[in-house]
């Protein structure tokens, strides 16, 4: 399979990326990893007129400031986010999410970065158009749906490991851009749309990742569920973190983030609230769970249906919550 | 910077290759296709199933979504670097023994990937095995066979050094 043809740059700083993304236009794609970008350019998905390569651009080994904030560049490998000890140690629900990201080869090629802006998929939607769906679908720029005949948007779910697993630890993320720079929560990104679900401008790039991190009374996990449990995308990722209080006994604040569910990764706020301010059991981790699953809006993909997803939620996020607080008091995984 | 054709310099299984690609070309459009090294193989051409798997400086990647202009100054390594006929590798050897050859086409791959991971770690547990493997289909050997050329060649290795 080829790739189509097209302009490339390699740019070395951000600053030139973001200067050639503008003189470029909506042509340009930037290229971290490609391990996403390609796939979907060789089935035409997309035909970025020019590449603007983010390879060449140093990146910045992780630190943790003095407040206790992790930094990690968006450009780093996801085989050095899997391997990085300050990762590991501060914050190592990340750690655990991005080990679980595609295969060996694919996570030493991919970004966070990349991670994070992949395109949301669709069982109809990622292959070639050559002999079957032939039609633009809505993602495609058409007016149906092969998924829901009869629907009237885009059901694509957004698959990343990670994103959940950030949204939990409450990570904020650096927006570079031709205005400047800003720090968004990573709920911002989202547009909530399936056709196009991150809400970046054309010339923005994802510079940072910023993290606050974990204390000793924490415990964390992170479940991906998949039929194969190999190379697999998520059927759904359930990202946890379980703050207690200094007995380690109370619950002072609960995080629970649900990756490949929808568009976006969602938060589960009634079962977060459920367990906040009390003593965790067994009991109290199931009724969160269940209302996990019950207020995540569940869109159906890769051939699960809604309340097989809903049921798998459910138990995910209480296998998750469990791990979580096995783990209060373990500081890294190692 | 257009698309038109770039002079690149390659460095594969430690020999120089000065050769004139096009940005959208892939590694392993350029290995196969215009150096005739065919041992890399494209499955899928994706991402999904590892045939295309090569070594740069020493890191196992997917020569399928690679450019070719971005493996300049990396040392490329591909199985025909790895062994020949007259001497294979510790691993080549074993999937012969164990079976863990049948077709081959998924072969090239899996000895890269191996090569990788026990050039890390010479004595990797079985879920490391695993998890390094994971990304290789083979539509033939049912993968046990695989896993315990991986586990004879790493005995193989262990017996060298002590
Ligand atoms: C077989 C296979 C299995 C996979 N399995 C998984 C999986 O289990 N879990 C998972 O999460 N993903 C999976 N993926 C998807 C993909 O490999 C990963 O999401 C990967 O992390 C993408 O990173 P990348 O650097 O390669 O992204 P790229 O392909 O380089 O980029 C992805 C998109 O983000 C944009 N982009 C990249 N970097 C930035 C930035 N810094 N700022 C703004 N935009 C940016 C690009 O323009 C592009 O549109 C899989 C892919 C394949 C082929
Ligand atoms: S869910 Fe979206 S991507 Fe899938 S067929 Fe429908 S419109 Fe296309
Ligand atoms: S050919 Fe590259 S992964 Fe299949
Ligand atoms: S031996 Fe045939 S695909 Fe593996």
């Amino acid at each position: 399979m080829h790739l189509p043809r097209f302009e490339y740059f390699q740019p070395s700083t951000v600053e030139d990326a973001i200067h050639l993304l503008e003189i470029q236009k909506s042509g340009a794609r930037l290229a971290a990893g490609g391990t996403d970008l390609y796939p979907r350019m060789k089935y035409g998905l997309t035909r970025p007129e020019s590449i603007i390569s983010l390879r060449d651009i140093p990146v910045t080994p992780p630190t943790l400031s003095q407040d206790g904030i992790l930094n990690l560049d968006a450009f780093m490998p996801i085989k050095e986010v899997v391997n990085s000890r300050v990762i590991l140690d501060n914050a190592p629900l990340l750690s655990e999410a991005a080990g679980r990201v595609a295969s060996e080869e694919i996570r030493y090629m991919a970004t966070l970065g990349g991670n994070l802006c992949q395109e949301s998929r669709c069982l109809y939607y990622n292959q070639g158009h050559n002999f079957q769906f032939i039609e633009p679908c809505f993602k495609r720029g058409g007016d149906l749906c092969y998924f829901v005949p009869k629907g009237k948007k885009c059901l694509a779910v957004y698959m990343s490991d990670t994103a959940p697993a950030l949204m939990c630890l409450n990570a904020k993320v650096n927006i570079l851009g031709s205005g400047g720079e800003k720090q968004i929560p990573i709920e911002d990104i989202y547009s909530g749309d399936a056709k196009h679900p991150l809400e970046l401008g054309p010339t923005e790039i994802l510079s940072q990742i910023n993290i606050a991190k974990l204390t000793g009374s924490a415990g964390w996990a992170y479940k991906k569920f998949s039929l194969r449990g190999g190379v697999e995308f998520a059927g759904v990722g359930v990202a946890t973190v379980l703050q207690m209080g200094d007995g380690k006994k109370v619950c002072e604040q609960a995080g629970i983030t649900v990756g490949a569910i929808a568009a976006s990764p969602l938060r589960a706020s009634n079962a977060e609230s459920l367990l906040k301010g009390k003593e965790i059991t067994d009991s109290l981790l199931k009724e969160a769970a269940k209302a996990a699953a019950e207020e995540i809006k569940v869109v159906p993909h890769h051939g699960y249906s809604t309340p097989y997803l809903q049921e798998i939620l459910r138990v995910q996020t209480h296998r998750a919550l469990g791990t979580a607080y096995e783990r209060v008091g373990v500081v890294s995984q190692k | 910077m257009d698309h038109r054709k770039r002079v690149i310099e390659l460095s594969i299984n430690d020999e120089p290759y000065v050769l004139a690609v096009e940005p959208q070309q892939t590694l392993l459009e350029v290995l196969r296709d215009s150096l005739s090294l065919t041992g890399t193989k494209e499955g899928c051409g994706t991402g999904e199933c590892g045939s295309c798997t090569v070594l740069l400086d020493g890191k196992p990647v997917l020569s399928c979504l690679m450019l070719a202009v971005e493996c300049v100054n990396l040392d490329i390594t591909t199985i025909e670097g790895v062994g020949s006929i007259e001497r294979m590798a510790p691993i080549q050897e074993a999937l012969l023994e164990k079976g863990g050859v049948q077709c081959g086409f998924c072969t090239p791959g899996m000895v890269l990937a191996t090569t990788a991971m026990l050039n890390r770690n010479p004595k990797p547990s079985e879920g490391e095995i695993k998890r390094s493997l994971e990304g290789h289909l083979c539509r033939c050997t049912g993968y046990n066979k695989v896993i315990e050329a991986v586990e004879a060649t790493i005995e193989k290795i262990s017996d060298t050094h002590e």
